[in-house]
């Protein structure tokens, strides 16, 4: 399955250096990560790229992006209109509506003590050195 | 500048015939959206070479395959709000291409208006043939509803039919020889016509549901980076 996602080129390189679940986990917050990219404002589709990938790890496909944008807007979650920005060529912006804004809130509440119940579980694996004594 | 300009209406023109079937509207969008996506890029960049421009198309991804999900989500969108059973059975049945999950709900779907199709065409041809559609008690305890091929040896009945402990045909089972009993007489026609609908607004209730899960569950690849295409582009 790996061999035929990379041959279509729907893998990235992470991806395929990666564990499926890494994957997985990425591809779970995907959504979550483009509207809290629209939090602040309205943004153009090169703009949310961007802010996703100074995230990192969250780099994802430029063509995926609008497909993610175009079933947010058809589960009424973000609005978008073309705005004629000067540059020559219109630009399509992206905001949260208020059912956006309140998915959000709720996801990140979620996400929050997710995180925060995990980190404490793996507290005692991060926080220590590995100790290979210890198994002996 | 100008070649750059030709290369980019090669590629948004390669997408729009790529989106067919896609409606109209919907398509024009689509490239739309993706022509100034590309020309962002340019823009962007201080020197655009054939290599940069072919990595900026590596980025947004092949148009045959982005056409391809772009028809995918166009399909199942429709279907989450459709009655049609073409419509639903054609989702489904892309949804198969992807997943065993969609498989079983492909098969699920075309089973359940299969049987809302038998229902409904016996309960049709009963005034044709009264004494060949029915639904017939043949040997081994093998409940049929359909068309009798009126032999005793050698009996096969075409439509749905069930014997225990768990075999199921919508089509025939294999043949059995002895007596076979009609049970529902000329109350087949509105039996069937009942049990047809039964079927047929059951099926588009559960396709749809099975359909909408899908699409909520639905992950998209976390495809060539971004980051990777910059680096590509040396715009890193």
């Amino acid at each position: 399955m790996a061999e035929y996602k990379a041959s279509r080129g729907l893998l990235s390189s992470s991806d395929e250096r990666s564990e499926p679940w890494e994957a997985q986990l990425r591809k779970g917050s995907l959504e979550m990560a483009i509207l809290a990219s629209l939090w602040t404002g309205k943004r153009y589709g090169l703009e949310v790229l961007r802010s996703l990938d100074g995230s990192g790890r969250l780099a994802l496909a430029e063509g995926t992006l609008y497909l993610i944008l175009n079933r947010l807007k058809n589960d009424g979650l973000v609005e978008s209109k073309w705005v004629d920005a000067g540059t020559g060529h219109p630009r399509k912006y992206y905001w949260l509506n208020k059912t956006g804004r309140h998915r959000l809130r709720a996801m990140a509440r979620f996400w929050t003590q997710f995180s925060s119940d995990l980190n404490a579980l793996l507290e005692p694996v991060t926080g220590q050195k590995e100790d290979t004594s210890a198994n002996e | 500048m100008n070649n750059v300009v030709e290369a980019i209406d090669q590629y948004c023109s390669r997408l729009w015939k790529a989106l067919h079937k896609v409606p109209t509207p919907e398509r024009d969008e689509i490239v739309r959206e993706v022509r100034s996506h590309i020309l962002e890029r340019v823009e962007a960049e201080p020197n655009v070479t054939e290599d940069i421009l072919a990595g900026i198309f590596r980025a947004v991804g092949e148009p045959g395959e982005l056409a391809s999900e772009y028809r995918t989500q166009a399909i199942l969108s429709r279907a989450t709000r459709s009655r049609s059973p073409w419509l639903l059975l054609r989702a489904t049945m892309r949804w198969a291409a992807s997943s065993v999950g969609g498989v079983v709900a492909f098969l699920a779907t075309l089973v359940g208006y299969g049987c809302a199709v038998v229902f409904v065409v016996c309960a049709l041809l009963k005034p044709v043939f009264p004494s060949r559609i029915g639904l017939w008690l043949a040997p081994e305890q093998t409940l049929s509803f359909g068309y009798w091929n009126g032999r005793l040896s050698g009996t096969e009945i075409y439509g749905i039919s069930v014997r225990p402990p768990a075999s199921f045909a919508l089509g025939t089972l294999s043949a059995t020889d002895g007596p076979v009993r009609e049970l529902l007489g000329m109350w087949l026609i509105p039996v069937g016509v009942l049990c047809g609908a039964l079927f047929f607004v059951a099926t588009t209730i559960v396709a749809r549901w099975l359909i909408r899960r899908f699409v909520r569950r639905k992950s998209w690849d976390v495809s060539p980076s971004y980051a990777n295409s910059l680096a590509q582009n040396g715009r890193a």
